[in-house]
């Protein structure tokens, strides 16, 4: 699974192209369309290398055994119906029959078993999001052709749903004799072969990527004859491209370009909510912000709704924990706030032992309160950061803001954790299957960035893994959710909306988010 | 002249040797690895299986033996980012960075120089002032700007000309449309490299003028057409050939931002690319291709030298 974001910003916004109303016009079959990627994508979903740039192209190619329906609900896409074991252990998938690979050849339980078992399983080979499945998932055994069991060691009812997530089914026929999968380059980067509406027909090295429609598909014939990708990784030379007519469709990371789209009248603007939160993350090897009036009083000092204001334009709004009102089942509203308040922050901070110095600056057993405070010169990682250090700034809290690239970045705050702050966030799926990012388990070596350790938000998360019912999930996670506004393992700041510019032309998206939009492609079309 | 060749082979060899060992280790200083060491999402035990992968775990001198040993043997390795074979993908890249870099060359070429010829003819004029002015602002003027602009005047505003990429020949071979494609990045490319052509023509051309040999001919009556075209312009290009030696790197670096804007696929973007990715690999690659470029057209400046001026070939 690809959490981070790295994922949804460049194409974060593709999400949800709606139904917009189409005045009198008419479909055409033979019609084309063209996107944009910000590099060469590798064709394997669970490769390594398989960046953002490879995530949109792979939903059009290798479908998972599910898809999201319009309430991101998990919903049949190769997998015709499942079930659940009464102790929760093992799944029960059946499989569509008469799909076929974009080769000819007929899709069946042993794609499915290789995908999991020799792809990633494997701990040796480190699949994209591998650790997630291997958390809980030990085996997948073929029962009949058309019938595979997921043996469970722990209960993990999100399964479902992570089944339709860039976690796309590839095909055992064509690995036949391969010995690393990620050394396979004819498949990775050339001529991949799958189940999906579209197929590879074309790369160029740093150009464009052509799919061509896959009448072999098993949903019918995709009304669109190809989508190409270009690989144009400036966003500033995609919205010119977008504005020439080149391109039908990008991701606006820059809001403070939407006005100018919006006066062209062939483009449309669409903005659509996913599960992505932003978030400053405090570590928590950091004896000072262990203590959560630190926390909650950094948090009172940041006024985000001006942020949204002037970072976002708007588009965004305040955060109150890591699972999005997208989630409407359950989104928890009623949980501890934090209104703009910097006397209220002071307060906390005294309260906590930290006093002015001379100079203004928080000070507690003669230490000033510095804060290391990385960042990166990506998206608007960098606004975000300065903004954040001003607020702090006005407490009496000093962050050393540094600007790497996103390489070092990650490197010190993600490998070394050598950090005390840092802004970035999380992407998801649709599902309030928060664990990875919140257990003990994950600090220090997984996606538990601030390495915050609570054995109660443990115990709850683990809660809300053992049942599928609605109800009882509900209740663990809006427990979660209480807890973790009140303990704040990061700093919310917003839920970004996502902004999608695209030609009128462009007709059939659902309007769901990104990544259910595109597992529904054989349903686009292009107006006359 | 072939020990001469032979020399300069020579030492243009150690210098490569030396490019990439420095390379080789300074990347490797850089902080972070490979993108697909470092992803974000990736867990401690998928960033050690990831790097015992890519051979990454192994000493750094050991890393560069195995690096060097491949390319002795004329291969480049697999990037580390995607797995695929480097050396197709540099060729491939290089062409397309070829055509670019030739087109914004023969832009400045045709036009600097006779700008520069002419305003050396009228030297302090009001075209002299105008062209000087305008030179200035053409290397003040970032290139990813002027791209931008171009893009929107040309594609976005009057649909003239394609705002990316390269022509698409699958159907058959088009002048035109490989022209229409270059148009504007080999014209922002050429921005890089024209005004310095033009005012290095003009002073070079304005100091041989002067020279006693002219004033000579001169004074014999030939005219002032015959004095700059026949006598002055052979001895002024020699440092003008020079010039374009010396800018060729300089078209090369200028390749990065301009094929970026433009979405084509050339050696400056593998070169961003790789270095943004930590892909080592490809970054050795490129730095060694464009390495031997450079020290190859050296070479051949220096050559052309004893082409245009005989004396330096009897020295």
């Amino acid at each position: 699974m690809s959490w981070l974001l790295t994922a949804t910003l460049a194409f974060g916004a593709l999400s949800a192209v709606p139904l917009v109303s189409v005045l009198a016009q008419s479909a055409t079959t033979d019609g084309t369309v063209t996107f944009v990627t910000t590099a060469d994508p590798t064709f394997n979903p669970w490769s390594p290398t398989a960046f953002v740039e490879s995530n949109l192209i792979n939903e059009l190619v290798f479908p998972g055994l599910t898809r999201w329906d319009k309430n991101l609900k998990p919903a049949p896409d190769l997998a015709t119906s499942w079930k659940v074991s009464s102790d929760g252990l093992k799944w029960t998938f059946q499989l569509r029959k008469g799909v076929k690979w974009s080769d000819g050849q007929d899709f069946n339980a042993d794609d499915v078993a290789f995908t999991f078992n020799d792809i990633v399983l494997k701990k040796e080979l480190a699949a994209n999001g591998g650790s997630t499945w291997r958390n809980a998932v030990t085996k997948v055994n073929v029962v009949n052709p058309y019938t595979v069991d997921f043996i469970l060691s722990r209960p993990w009812a999100s399964l479902p749903t992570y089944l339709g997530y860039y976690a796309g089914i590839l095909p055992q026929h064509k690995f036949q004799g391969v010995t690393d999968p990620w050394k396979f380059t004819d498949f990775n980067k050339q001529n991949p072969v799958g189940t999906g509406p579209f197929k590879v027909s074309q790369v160029v090295s740093g150009a464009s990527v052509k799919l061509v429609r896959n009448d072999t598909y098993w949903g019918g014939k995709p009304k669109l004859q190809s989508v190409t990708f270009k690989i144009i990784p400036d966003s500033n030379a995609q919205l010119a491209q977008l504005l020439s007519g080149d391109l039908d469709l990008i991701s606006v990371g820059n809001p403070e370009t939407v006005d100018r789209i919006k006066s062209n009248p062939n483009l449309t603007v669409d903005l659509s909510t996913s599960n992505i939160y932003y978030f400053v993350a405090l570590n928590q090897d950091d004896p000072r912000l262990t203590d959560v009036r630190v926390r909650q009083a950094l948090l009172y000092a940041i006024d985000r709704p001006a942020m949204i204001k002037s970072v976002l334009k708007g588009y965004g709004q305040v955060a109150t924990g890591p699972i999005a009102p997208i989630q409407k089942e359950y989104y928890n509203a009623s949980v501890q706030q934090y209104p703009y308040d910097p006397a209220k922050a002071k307060a906390l901070l005294a309260q906590a032992g930290w006093k002015p110095g001379p100079d203004g600056v928080l000070q507690k057993d003669g230490k000033p309160f510095v804060i290391s405070m990385p960042t990166a010169s990506y998206q608007q990682l960098v606004p975000i950061t300065l903004l954040v250090q001003q607020y702090w700034k006005n407490i009496g809290v000093v962050a050393d803001v540094k600007t790497t690239d996103w390489n070092s970045y990650i490197q010190q705050v993600i490998v070394k954790r050598e950090y005390q702050a840092s802004a970035a966030w999380w992407s998801t799926p649709a599902d309030p299957d928060v664990l990875p990012y919140y257990d003990s388990s994950a600090a220090n070596v997984g996606n538990n960035i601030p390495n915050y350790k609570n054995p109660k938000l443990d115990a709850l998360l683990e809660q809300g893994r053992k049942t599928s019912a609605v109800l009882p999930r509900r209740i663990a996670y809006n427990n979660a959710q209480a807890l973790m506004a009140k303990e704040l393992p990061y700093l919310y700041l917003w839920y970004p909306q996502s902004i999608t510019a695209y030609n009128k032309r462009l007709q059939g998206m659902r309007g769901i988010t990104q990544a259910a939009d595109f597992q529904y492609a054989n349903e686009w079309y292009v107006s006359k | 002249m072939l020990g001469f060749l032979g020399r300069r082979l020579g030492q243009g060899l150690v210098v490569l040797l030396l490019i990439s060992l420095v390379t080789f280790f300074l990347i490797n200083l850089a902080p972070g690895g490979p993108s697909a060491a470092s992803k974000f999402e990736s867990t401690a035990e998928e960033r050690a299986a990831i790097t015992k992968q890519l051979g990454l775990d192994q000493p750094v001198t050991v890393r560069y033996g195995l690096w060097a040993a491949q390319v002795v043997q004329g291969r480049f390795g697999n990037s580390l980012n995607g797995g695929q074979p480097i050396g197709p993908m540099v060729v491939q890249r290089l062409a397309t960075t070829a055509q670019l870099g030739l087109a914004a060359l023969l832009l400045s070429i045709l036009i600097g120089i006779p700008l520069g010829i002419l305003t050396a003819m009228r030297k302090n004029s009001v075209l002299d002032h105008l062209v000087n002015a305008l030179s200035t602002l053409g290397m003040s003027i970032p290139d990813f700007w002027t791209g931008i602009v171009l893009i929107l005047l040309f594609s976005v505003t009057w649909h003239v000309l394609p705002a990316s990429g390269m022509a698409d020949f699958s159907s058959g071979f088009s002048l035109v449309e490989w022209l229409r494609h270059l148009a504007l990045p080999a014209s922002v490319l050429a921005f890089v490299m024209l005004p310095n052509l033009l005012r290095f023509t003009r002073s070079s051309l304005l100091e041989v003028m002067n020279a006693d040999y002219l004033r000579t001919a001169r004074a014999k009556g030939v005219t002032e057409f015959w004095v700059i075209f026949k006598h002055a312009l052979r001895n002024a290009f020699v440092p003008i050939v020079a010039m374009i030696g010396l800018l060729l790197p300089a078209l090369l670096s200028g390749s990065v931002i301009v094929e970026s804007v433009f979405g084509l696929p050339g050696m400056g973007r593998l070169a961003v690319d790789a270095a943004l990715g930590r892909d080592y690999n490809t970054i050795m690659a490129v730095t060694l291709v464009a390495g031997a470029i450079v020290i190859f057209t050296n070479l051949l400046v220096d050559l052309a030298y004893s082409v245009i001026d005989p004396r330096i070939r009897r020295d």
